[in-house]
């Protein structure tokens, strides 16, 4: 069973994603990353990374991964930006009620794609 | 010849074209397999790009959406492995209705309080928008204050300082006829949960649609509480006071306040909208936002409501965007 599964699939990811986004704007190290989109679309999107970093159903290729955070290069997303983001998700998880063996993990999985939202 | 046994084959319905489902196959996947250029992300259930409209999508492509979107019909083509016919709506534009002018009425120094009589009926929801034709051809959004059962379409026009469609709506007199089209919009009342709190904020004509969410769930017997944050810059730019009054010393469970950036009375309260309206509230976890009118304000309350405690899938918002120039 996946991390994902095991804390409770789509209804407790639901409030999760609200929870993780929360802390990222209110996080003034990474809001402006999130100022001007919409919201509604960023909270789908948020959601879709909650999932893919937990192995629940969203499927991602590092391409994907690329296309995504492009923009936000020009708007000097860099190493510091993503232990941010891993911080908060570490933070996110253990309010779910994650195990600290599982957040090392999805800590892992999350350093696997920094190459390509950073755009290396 | 089909017996009551075989059930209906499934098969996807978009245009003029018939698409058979392969077995188990995703409305998606089939549209994808078609050549048809269907917008995806995820392929999950959670991204929410592929989301499609049909008038009975199988609930299981609805799960996690809005409860205004599914009740639209909105689905999740990755999610949808419908059984019977779906028939994909392609976003067609409702028909033109002809409509005529029957009271205009100046209910603050730039606001027209317009009524209109269409010629056949316009099916909508308090809180939707419709679109106004000018004589030229250009169109405008503009938002319903009334309910279905009042007969008529009472819109709240701003006066836009050289404004091509509001300066004209303005001069419009008893008996002018226009033509119009609609309804559009996600931010109305759906009766799902008659306790929850309902908390609608508006600046300037944003009190349209709220006026209609506000009726709406009183006349379709919402229990919670409702809250209704007017705010304008000052005293002078609040309209139909008297009414918002008599509704609400008409229903207990209505509170109407009032909000100005300056130069508050004995009446209003004094600050920014979002934060008065968080502060009037109470606690947000449990409930509903309806957040209309000037789009700058309607952002800053989606941000300030949702970061407050409002969850996410909970807020409604109708931001009036100026139309493109
Ligand atoms: C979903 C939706 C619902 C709406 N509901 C309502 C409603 O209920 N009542 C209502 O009065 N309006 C509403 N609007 C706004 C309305 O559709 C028009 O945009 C508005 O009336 C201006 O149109 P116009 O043709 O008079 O001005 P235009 O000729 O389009 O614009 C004239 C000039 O004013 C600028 N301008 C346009 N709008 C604004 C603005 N809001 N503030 C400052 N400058 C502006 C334009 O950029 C342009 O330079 C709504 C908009 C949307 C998208
Ligand atoms: C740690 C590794 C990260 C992973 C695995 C990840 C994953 C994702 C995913 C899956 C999406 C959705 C893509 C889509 O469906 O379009 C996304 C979008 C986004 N991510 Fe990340 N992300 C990471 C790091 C970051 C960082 C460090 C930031 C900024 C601080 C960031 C900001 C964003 C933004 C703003 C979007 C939305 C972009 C848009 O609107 O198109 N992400 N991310």
């Amino acid at each position: 069973m996946s991390l994902y599964e095991r804390l409770g699939g789509a209804p407790a990811f639901q409030a999760a994603t609200d929870t993780f986004y929360r802390r990222m704007l209110s996080d003034e190290r990474v809001s402006r990353f999130f100022d001007d989109v919409d919201m509604d679309g960023q909270i789908a999107k948020q959601r879709a990374f909650l999932t893919f970093v937990t192995g629940g159903p969203a499927e991602y290729t590092g391409k994907d991964m690329r296309e995504a955070h492009a923009s936000l290069l020009e708007k000097g997303l860099s190493d510091e930006h993503v232990d941010i983001v891993v911080e908060h998700l570490g933070g996110t998880l253990a309010d779910m009620g994650a195990a600290k063996e599982d957040i090392l993990e999805v800590a892992a999985l999350a350093e696997s794609v920094r190459a390509d939202v950073l755009g290396r | 010849m089909s017996s009551a046994t075989e059930p209906e084959p499934a098969q996807l319905l978009v245009g003029s074209q018939v698409i058979g489902l392969r077995g188990g196959e995703t409305v998606l996947e089939a549209l994808e397999r078609s050549g048809f250029d269907a917008a995806s992300g995820c392929r999950a259930g959670t991204c929410c790009k592929c989301m499609l409209r049909a008038d009975n999508p199988p609930p299981e492509s609805q799960r996690g959406l809005r409860p205004t979107l599914r009740h639209a019909g909105y689905f999740l083509a990755c999610q949808a492995r419908p059984t019977g016919t779906l028939r994909i709506d392609q976003g067609e534009a409702p028909p033109t209705l002809q409509a005529r002018v029957q009271r205009s009425e100046v209910v603050a120094q730039d606001v027209r309080r317009i009524f209109l009589v269409t010629a056949e009926p316009l099916e909508f929801r308090p809180g939707q928008y419709i679109e106004i034709f000018h004589p030229s051809g250009a169109t405008r959004s503009y938002s319903v204050a009334s309910l279905p059962a009042d007969g008529v379409l009472e819109l709240h026009v701003r006066l836009v300082p050289e404004g091509l469609v509001s300066g004209w709506l303005h001069g419009l007199e008893e008996g002018d006829s226009l033509r119009l089209r609609g309804a559009f919009g996600q931010c109305f009342h759906v009766a799902d949960d008659e306790r929850k709190k309902l908390l609608l904020v508006g600046a300037g004509t944003g009190l349209a649609p709220l006026l209609g969410i506000a009726r709406d769930a009183l006349e379709q017997g919402h229990a919670g509480a409702i809250d209704l944050v007017h705010g304008g810059l000052a005293p002078e730019r609040l309209y139909l006071r008297d009414e918002l009054s008599a509704l609400a010393s008409r229903w207990p469970n209505l509170r109407v306040h009032h909000c100005v950036l300056k130069g508050a009375t004995k009446r209003e309260h004094e600050g920014s909208l979002d934060e008065v309206a968080i502060r009037l509230s109470g606690p947000l976890g449990d409930t509903r936002a309806f957040l209309c009118g000037d789009a700058g304000v309607v952002r800053l309350l989606q941000r300030s409501l949702f970061l407050a405690g409002v969850p996410s899938g909970e807020i409604l918002a109708d931001p009036f965007e100026a139309a493109p120039v």
